[in-house]
């Protein structure tokens, strides 16, 4: 081909407009149908979202049958605690009403490990003012046990103050300002 | 968990958030504003020669082109490695958008590739003339697809040439400083790391990036025609060391002024970034950044501008001042990126970084992420001759 080198060049720079323009087709082409409906995301990834299967229940969903659990729940330090914190998800447990999997249920060394995931003094971005924590093994030093001890040797799981109220009531064991 | 029982409660103090325990963005983020930061820079030189016509700097000037496309083509490399999933970098670019700063990077370094590239063509293309006749099989068929299968070599189309490679520069200029300060604005709109969220950001990278760039092109110029027995240039590293010189002082001032306006005006977090620069930072700020990699190249190019010394010496000088400032430049994207990091949101606790050998984002990715380049160097020294014959002197 004989071409004057401005006819090439005026190819060249004719191509590479093609080439944007395709880019641009090929993007027009890929964008799913709803982006930019409301603003630069896919408008139906709400209606996909909202059909997500629910796994959480509430603290109520609990109650209706598991009265006694409740009824010390209710009443102690960890009435704010999600039930579903420690136990699981709603999801794996009830179905339509019906208890359909059992749900796990720490035991031991396994409930120190759970209290301390949230009352360990070494996660310092915790303020006393929301929650109190302990520093380990000190805790159980300064009660005057062994080491060995766990947590629910002496704090009831769903309302950790329990005995230790009682405990203080009968020895008519009380401290300023508590 | 093992954050809050384990070892890593050893290295942190005062209050940090357990999701600001980890540096996230670490050494793969340092080399990204590393690497833009050398192509910037060899741009800066090759602009000097062909736009603003500094007609000492000729026998550097193609090769500070093909240095810039080496790092060019690796740029986004580290971005790529610290992605968990590097495909879906695709699907911000299908969907730009104001609000994503990243998707704004991917175009303009879509356009500056495309800039450079055409650069590179049109500055070598009587070379590339030459070449196609004298090579064979897939290289001449290279060749034939690079000059666009033209053999014009009249002075009106080598005028044509001119124009257009000033032309080409001239907006490669603006696209370059963009490219790189955008890099800088990336981290300047992170508002929640107070070190970073500074409009100052851009201009102390840009000015960094001309730093590292320049002293990158010094080294591997004197570097690789010592290595090759062939003669220095000594007007060309004369100019180079006057222009490096502006830059780092530019780049040195803005990095001091930041830190002293700071300090002087005690303003939001300077009391957390206080304890930063002279707690965990102390050594890798104050000592390395600024006292060894700054001061003393500060003395040695003052020594090298007011004293006479013979061309031996200056080369040599000029090949040392580079190489600390290289690593100037590194250390300060370090004590940028992944000092930034260092303390919590909390605005009271500090943690640590620790590099990991083989890690995803590890050292001996880094090494491979910056050995690329100078394969891609040597690659395209096999197509684009780097010197021009006129300078081509062998040392007797
Ligand atoms: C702080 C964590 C925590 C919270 C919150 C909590 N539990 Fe428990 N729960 C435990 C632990 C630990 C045990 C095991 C106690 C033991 O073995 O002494 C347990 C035991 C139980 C058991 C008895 C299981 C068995 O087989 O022994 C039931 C039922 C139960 N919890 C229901 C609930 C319900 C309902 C709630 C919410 C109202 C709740 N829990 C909230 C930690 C918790
Ligand atoms: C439809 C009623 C129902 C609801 C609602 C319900 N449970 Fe249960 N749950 C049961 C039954 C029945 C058992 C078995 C009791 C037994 O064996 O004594 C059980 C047992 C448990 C156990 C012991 C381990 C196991 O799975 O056998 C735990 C822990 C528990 N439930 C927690 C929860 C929590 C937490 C919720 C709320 C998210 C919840 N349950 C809601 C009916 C229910
Ligand atoms: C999900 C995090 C969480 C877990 C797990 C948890 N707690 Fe708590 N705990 C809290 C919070 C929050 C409070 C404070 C509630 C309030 O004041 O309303 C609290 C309160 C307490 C208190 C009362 C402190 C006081 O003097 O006010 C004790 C004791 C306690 N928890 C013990 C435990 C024990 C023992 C366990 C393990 C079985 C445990 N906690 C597991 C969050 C947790
Ligand atoms: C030997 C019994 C014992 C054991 C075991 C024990 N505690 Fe306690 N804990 C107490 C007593 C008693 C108090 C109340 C102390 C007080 O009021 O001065 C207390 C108080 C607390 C408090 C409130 C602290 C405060 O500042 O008010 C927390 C939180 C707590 N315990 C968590 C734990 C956790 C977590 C464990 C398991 C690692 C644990 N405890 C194990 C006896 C125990």
């Amino acid at each position: 081909m004989k071409l004057s080198y401005r006819l090439r060049l005026l190819i060249v720079l004719i191509s590479l407009g093609v080439l944007t323009g395709g880019g641009l087709l090929l993007k027009h082409l890929l964008l799913p149908d709803s982006f930019g409906v409301y603003g630069p995301y896919r408008a139906n990834a709400i209606a996909e979202a909202a059909l997500v299967p629910i796994r959480h229940g509430t603290n109520a969903s609990c109650f209706k049958c598991h009265a006694y659990e409740a009824g010390i729940h209710k009443t102690g330090r960890h009435q704010t605690i999600s039930c579903e914190f420690c136990h699981g998800t709603y999801m794996d447990h009830v179905e339509n009403g019906r208890k359909i999997g059992t749900l796990p249920v720490k035991r031991e060394k396994q409930i120190t490990t759970l209290c301390l995931r949230c009352h360990n003094t070494e996660i310092k971005a915790r303020s006393e003012l929301v929650i109190k924590t302990v520093a380990m093994p000190n805790h159980l030093a300064d009660q005057n046990v062994k080491l060995t001890h766990n947590c629910n040797q002496c704090h009831h799981v769903h309302a950790p103050l329990k005995y230790i109220i009682r405990a203080k009531q009968m020895t008519r064991w009380t401290e300023a300002g508590r | 968990m093992d954050a809050v029982n384990g070892t890593a409660t050893m290295l942190i103090s005062n209050y940090v958030f357990p999701n600001d325990l980890h540096v996230h963005w670490s050494m793969m983020i340092v080399l990204y504003p590393y690497i833009t930061g050398l192509v910037d820079g060899a741009f800066i030189i090759a602009a000097l020669y062909y736009l603003f016509d500094i007609k000492s700097l000729k026998p550097l000037a193609r090769f500070s082109l093909l240095f810039a496309l080496a790092f060019l083509c690796c740029a986004t490399l580290p971005l790529l490695l610290h992605l968990g999933r590097p495909e879906r970098n695709l699907n911000m670019l299908l969907t730009p958008s104001p609000s994503s700063a990243m998707a704004g990077f991917g175009y303009i370094y879509a356009v500056s590739m495309g800039v450079l590239v055409f650069i590179v063509l049109f500055v070598y293309r009587p070379d590339l003339v030459v070449l196609r006749d004298t090579s064979k099989g897939l290289l001449k068929l290279l060749y034939r697809a690079i000059t666009f299968d033209s053999r014009d070599l009249s002075t009106y189309s080598l005028a044509l040439d001119r124009k257009i490679i000033r032309f080409l520069v001239g907006i490669g200029i603006p696209i370059a400083a963009v490219l790189h300060g955008y890099v800088g604005f990336i981290f300047g709109g992170v508002k929640a790391i107070p070190t970073w969220s500074t409009p100052l950001m851009p201009v102390i990278f840009l000015f960094s990036a001309c730093l590292s760039g320049i002293s990158a092109i010094i080294l591997a110029y004197i570097v690789i025609r010592k290595i090759t027995g062939r003669s220095i240039d000594s007007d060309c590293i004369k100019t180079c060391i006057k222009t490096l010189t502006l830059f780092f002082i530019l780049a040195f001032a803005f990095e001091m002024l930041e830190v002293f306006s700071h300090s002087y005006l005690k303003s939001g977090y300077h009391h957390m970034v206080e304890g930063l620069l002279n707690g965990p930072l102390a050594s890798s700020f104050w000592l390395w950044q600024v006292k060894i990699c700054s001061v003393i190249p500060l003395v040695i190019l003052g020594v090298m501008a007011f004293f006479r010394m013979g061309r031996a010496m200056y080369h040599f000088w000029a090949a040392v001042v580079s190489a600390i400032l290289l690593l100037q430049v590194l250390i300060m994207r370090w004590n940028v990126v992944i000092g930034g990091q260092l303390m919590s949101k909390s605005a009271r606790g500090y943690t640590e970084f620790h590099p990991q050998w083989f890690d995803k984002e590890g050292i001996l990715a880094v090494i491979i992420v910056m050995a690329i380049p100078f394969m891609i160097l040597f690659v395209l020294s096999r197509i684009f001759p780097f010197w021009t014959p006129d300078n081509e002197t062998t040392v007797t």
